[in-house]
């Protein structure tokens, strides 16, 4: 097997692209809306959340609704352009196969 | 799916990308809302002021659209109360929101600068009200509402030639072909999604 030497290694694990994947396409999205669709636990989901906040990928906004806290989130410029640069790689790669 | 810093393969990759965006397509589930309500209302206020203007000496029946404006409000609010109910809002999402803001302060406007003459606004008002219609069909991938657009154009030319009697009858049908019936298609259509 190939190794992705050049891939972002933040964004090159299956569930930190799923997210990035789904906000890639999307305005924001709720938190379980993510972990419906990656079907994550609540506590990997929010780890790999946070180290892509903490790269500045993504933006993070904890609000209430109702009585119940809502974390919701959106890719930020530099994570689309990470994002971008990622899939590029990949074609590349799968261009040379 | 696991927290994944096991290497992938590039096919691996490309699964996780297409099958995650796959899964986030437009929200239409509360649009239907919005075009039975104003059908339904566009329709009792077009015939109020025909049933006006043909049987009773009002002199101004075309007072009853002012009925329009809390109908404006209601809809504002249920949009927002749905807004932050959904889960997610896609890029799309928002084009069609801000075409029927668009459509709203157009419409506005239209009737500001129409004033005095409003017994000529009906032809103008279809015209405009086919835009967001058929903008919308194509952005939530819908075709009774684009074929629901070109009608409100065809009703529009009906109105602008026809003698006066037909020409107030054209906005109420083509409310139910641009708004009741895409309306009623579009509901069924998120009910038996949602089965």
């Amino acid at each position: 097997m190939k190794k992705f030497k050049d891939l972002d290694p933040l964004i090159h694990s299956q569930l930190r692209l799923a997210v990035m994947s789904i906000l890639i396409s999307v305005e924001s999205a709720d938190f379980t809306f993510i972990q419906a669709q990656t079907g994550a636990t609540a506590g990997n989901l929010s780890i790999q959340i946070s180290k892509l906040k903490e790269a500045g990928y993504i933006e993070v906004t904890k609000k209430f609704k109702g009585n119940y806290p809502q974390t919701r989130c959106r890719i930020t410029a530099s994570g689309k352009e990470r994002f971008n640069e990622y899939v590029n790689t990949l074609k590349d790669y799968l261009d040379q196969k | 799916m696991e927290n994944g810093e096991k290497i992938m393969t590039g096919e691996e990759s490309f699964r996780i990308i297409t099958e995650m965006i796959n899964r986030t397509k437009v929200n239409i589930s509360n649009s239907s809302f919005h075009f039975l309500f104003w059908g339904w209302l566009i329709v009792a206020c077009s015939l109020a002021e025909f049933i006006l203007w043909k049987f009773t000496g009002v002199s101004s029946p075309w007072y009853v659209w002012f009925l329009v404006i809390p109908g404006v409000f209601v809809s504002m609010i249920y949009g927002f109360r749905a807004g932050k109910r959904v889960s997610f809002q896609t890029y799309a999402d928002n084009i069609y929101v801000w075409t029927w803001m668009a459509f709203l302060i157009a419409a506005a406007v239209l009737f500001i600068i129409s004033s005095g003459r409003m017994q000529f606004v009906a032809p103008f008002i279809l015209t405009l009200a086919a835009i967001p219609t058929f903008l919308s069909g194509f952005i939530i991938k819908f075709r009774p509402l684009i074929f629901g657009g070109i009608t409100f154009w065809v009703f529009a030319l009906i109105a602008r030639f026809a003698g006066n009697e037909v020409s107030a009858l054209t906005v109420p049908l083509a409310m139910f072909t641009g708004y009741l019936l895409p309306g009623y298609m579009l509901k069924r259509k998120v009910n038996h999604e949602k089965v």
